[in-house]
C-alpha cells in the first residue's frame, strides 16, 4: 500500500486507488452510511419545504396555505434554510470529509462509535430545532434560528462527528500532504470556532445593538465559505485528478489558493451590511475582502479548468457521472467568485441590496457548487462502500438533468429577478404594489425550479437507498495487508 | 503545510483575527452607546420601549417577519429609502441600543418597517396591514376577523413603537 509513496508519486495527484474496498473504508462504513442516509433524508425534507416556501412567498396574491400559522413563510423559509444547511450540508460533508482524509491519510477509524454517536446527537438536535421553528420558537438570526439550547448540543455533536478528519491528518503515515487535506482540516477546525463564538455573542451573551448584526454577518460568511466552500474545494481537488488520472495543472499554486481563501473569507461578512447602521470602515473591509477573494478563485480556476482543458478532459468529464457533477460544481465556483467580487462594490450593492440577489449568490455557492460536488462524490464513494452498482442508469440521468436545470433556473431567477427588483426599488416612483406584481413571473420560475430540484433529489434518493438496501457486502470484504 | 500545528495555527489566526477586528473592535466602538439627547438638556432617544411592544417583538420574531421585512434606512445616495418615505434620515447604530434582538433584516419582500410607527395613522391601518389580505388571519377571531388576539395587540404595539424620526447626536434632523 505504500508503494506509490516510495516510487515518488508526483505532487498534485492523490495516491492511486484500489478498486477493492480498503481496510480504512471498512472501518468508516458505518458512520459514513449514517451521515449519508440522514443527509439525503434532510435534503428531501428541505426540498419539499423549498417548494412550499416558493408557493408561500408569492402568497400575498393568494398562496395555497393561506391563514395557516405553521406554514407561514417565516417558518417554512427558516426551516428549509436550516435543514438544507445543517441537515444536508453538514451530514453529507461529515461523511465525505471523513472518507477523503481517511483515504488520503490511510487512517483507520477505530472509534467509529464516537462518530456515530455524534451523528445521532447532531440529527436529534436538528429535529428538535426544526420542530421549535415550526412551533414559533426561533431567534430571528438567519442560520442561528434554532432556540439557543440547540447550539451547545450541535457544537458537541460536531466535535464527535466532524473532528475525525483532523485526527486522520495528524495520524497520516507520510510527510506528504495534498491540497484536499488542507481544505478539509481548515473546514473542520474553522467551523466549530466560528459557531461557538457566534452562539456566545448573539444568543447567550448578546452584544449590544447592531454588534449582533455584525457578529451574525461574520458567522454566516464563515459558515458558507469555510464550511461549504472549503469542504467542496477539497472534494474537487481530489476527484478531478483522481478520475482523470492526471496531475492538477499549476498545482504549485494550490497552497496560495488555500491560504488566500482561508485568510480573506473571514473578512467578507460585513459586505452583507452595506448601507446598514454600522461603521463605514467595516463595510469597506467587507468590500475589499470580497474583491481579494478573487485570488483563490482565479487560482482554483487555473487548477481545475486547466486540468480539464488538457487531452479532452472536458469530454471525459462529461461522460463520467462523478466528474459531470464535480465539473458542474467547479464551474459554478468560478462564477460565484467573479460575481462575489463584482457585486460587493457599493454602487452595484446599492441596487441588489434587500433583493433575492444575495440568496442567488448563496444558492450558487451552496447548491450549484457544494451540493453538485457532493452528488458527484456520492457516485464515486457509495459503490465502493456498498460493493454494489447503482440500480438505475435512468435515475442517474434524471438526477443530473433535474438538479442541473433546477439549479440554473433558480439561480437565474434569484439573480436576474433580484437585479430587476433592485432597479425598481431604487426608483421611488415605482410603488411596492407594482414591484410585487413584476416579481410574480420570477416566483413562478422559482416554484418550477423547486419542483425540478425535488424530482432530482427523489431520483437520487431512490437510487442511493435502493443500492444501500441491496448491498450485502460483508465487512470482511476488506483487504487485510 | 506538513505540520499540523502550523496549519491549525494559521486557520485559528484566520478565524480569530477577523473576529477580533470586525466584532470585538465594533463592540469596543459601539458597545457603550446608550440613549442620548441630541442637544444638551433635550429628551433622551431612543426612548424605552413599552412592555407591550417588547411582547410584540417576540411575536414578530416568532412568526419570522424578519424574513420579509427590514428595519433599516440607508443613507441618501444608497437606494431610495428616504425618497420612498421609509425614514427622514439614515438609521444610526444608536437607534438600536434598546432592541433585543436587533432585527435589521436582509430582504425586502415587504416594505421596510424602521419608521412604521411614525408613518402609520390609526390602529385600524396597522391591524389591516398585519392581516396581509388574510394571510395572518389566524391572529384574529370572529366572523370578519374583527377581534384581535393578544398576540395581534402586542404586535400592533410593537409596530407602533418603531420610529427613528428624532434627532440623535450622530444624525440631526434638519429643522
Amino acid at each position: 500500500m505504500t508503494q506509490e509513496n516510495r516510487s515518488g508519486r508526483p505532487q498534485g495527484r492523490p495516491p492511486e486507488g484500489d478498486s477493492r474496498l480498503t481496510r480504512t473504508e471498512v472501518q468508516l462504513r458505518g458512520p459514513f452510511l449514517l451521515f449519508f442516509i440522514s443527509s439525503v433524508i434532510w435534503l428531501l425534507a428541505a426540498s419539499v419545504l423549498g417548494v412550499i416556501a416558493t408557493l408561500q412567498q408569492g402568497s400575498l396574491v393568494g398562496g395555497p396555505f393561506r391563514d395557516c400559522e405553521i406554514l407561514t413563510y417565516g417558518h417554512v423559509a427558516a426551516a428549509q434554510h436550516n435543514l438544507f444547511v445543517y441537515g444536508w450540508g453538514f451530514n453529507a460533508f461529515f461523511a465525505l470529509n471523513l472518507w477523503l482524509l481517511s483515504q488520503l491519510g490511510r487512517f483507520e477509524l477505530r472509534n467509529g462509535w464516537l462518530a456515530t454517536l455524534g451523528g445521532v446527537f447532531w440529527n436529534l438536535a436538528l429535529t428538535y430545532g426544526v420542530v421549535q421553528i415550526f412551533a414559533g420558537n426561533q431567534t430571528g438570526f438567519a442560520l442561528l434560528e434554532f432556540p439557543r439550547e440547540v447550539g451547545p448540543v450541535l457544537a458537541v455533536a460536531f466535535l464527535l462527528a466532524g473532528f475525525w478528519p483532523i485526527v486522520a491528518f495528524a495520524r497520516r503515515p507520510t510527510g506528504h500532504t495534498f491540497a484536499s487535506q488542507w481544505f478539509v482540516v481548515g473546514a473542520s477546525f474553522a467551523f466549530p470556532l466560528t459557531y461557538l463564538l457566534a452562539q456566545l455573542l448573539i444568543l447567550w451573551q448578546p452584544a449590544s445593538g447592531v454588534v449582533q448584526a455584525i457578529a451574525h454577518s461574520w458567522f454566516v460568511s464563515n459558515l458558507l465559505h469555510l464550511w461549504f466552500g472549503a469542504s467542496a474545494l477539497a472534494a474537487v481537488y481530489y476527484f478531478l485528478p483522481k478520475v482523470l488520472a492526471r496531475t492538477i495543472s499549476g498545482y504549485y499554486l494550490a497552497p496560495v489558493a488555500f491560504w488566500s481563501f482561508i485568510l480573506f473569507a473571514g473578512w467578507t461578512g460585513p459586505a452583507a451590511l452595506i448601507g446598514a447602521p454600522v461603521p463605514l470602515w467595516l463595510q469597506s473591509v467587507g468590500v475589499v475582502a470580497g474583491a481579494m477573494l478573487i485570488i483563490p478563485v482565479i487560482i482554483t480556476a487555473i487548477n481545475f479548468h486547466g486540468t480539464l482543458s488538457t487531452e479532452g478532459g472536458w469530454s471525459r468529464a462529461w461522460n463520467d457521472t462523478t466528474l459531470r457533477f464535480v465539473t458542474f460544481g467547479a464551474v459554478a465556483f468560478t462564477i460565484f467568485g467573479v460575481l462575489n467580487a463584482v457585486f460587493s462594490f457599493r454602487s452595484y450593492n446599492a441596487v441588489t441590496r434587500f433583493t433575492s440577489f444575495a440568496a442567488g449568490q448563496e444558492q450558487l455557492l451552496t447548491y450549484a457548487f457544494a451540493t453538485m460536488v457532493l452528488f458527484g462524490a456520492a457516485y464515486f464513494v457509495l459503490p465502493r462502500l456498498t460493493g454494489s452498482l447503482w440500480p438505475s442508469a435512468k435515475l442517474v440521468h434524471v438526477h443530473f438533468w433535474a438538479t442541473a436545470l433546477g439549479a440554473v433556473a433558480s439561480i437565474v431567477a434569484l439573480l436576474v429577478g433580484g437585479w430587476e427588483n433592485g432597479k425598481q426599488l431604487a426608483d421611488a416612483s415605482v410603488s411596492f404594489q407594482q414591484i410585487a406584481q413584476s416579481t410574480t413571473v420570477w416566483n413562478y420560475v422559482l416554484s418550477v425550479s423547486a419542483v425540478l430540484l425535488l424530482v432530482g433529489h427523489l431520483a437520487f434518493a431512490l437510487n442511493a437507498f435502493g443500492m444501500i438496501l441491496k448491498s450485502s457486502a460483508p465487512a470482511s470484504a476488506g483487504r487485510h495487508d | 503545510m506538513k505540520n499540523l500545528n502550523s496549519l491549525l495555527a494559521g486557520i485559528f489566526f484566520a478565524v480569530a483575527f477577523p473576529f477580533g477586528t470586525l466584532v470585538i473592535s465594533s463592540q469596543v466602538q459601539l458597545g457603550s452607546l446608550g440613549p442620548a439627547p441630541a442637544e444638551e438638556g433635550g429628551p433622551l432617544f431612543p426612548s424605552r420601549e413599552p412592555g407591550l411592544a417588547i411582547q410584540g417583538r417576540a411575536v414578530y420574531v416568532s412568526l419570522g417577519c424578519v424574513s420579509c421585512h427590514t428595519q433599516q434606512v440607508r443613507p441618501a445616495g444608497q437606494g431610495s429609502d428616504i425618497a420612498r418615505g421609509y425614514g427622514v434620515r439614515a438609521s444610526v447604530a444608536r437607534d438600536y441600543v434598546q432592541q433585543m434582538p436587533v432585527l435589521l433584516g436582509e430582504r425586502r419582500i415587504g416594505p421596510d418597517l424602521a419608521n412604521y410607527g411614525a408613518r402609520v395613522k390609526g390602529l385600524d391601518g396597522v391591524h389591516a396591514a398585519i392581516k396581509h389580505d388574510g394571510q395572518f388571519a389566524f391572529l384574529y377571531a370572529g366572523a370578519k376577523q374583527e377581534v384581535a388576539s393578544e398576540r395581534a395587540v402586542a404586535l400592533v404595539a410593537y409596530l407602533k413603537s418603531l420610529r427613528q424620526d428624532y434627532s440623535s447626536p450622530e444624525a440631526k434632523l434638519k429643522q
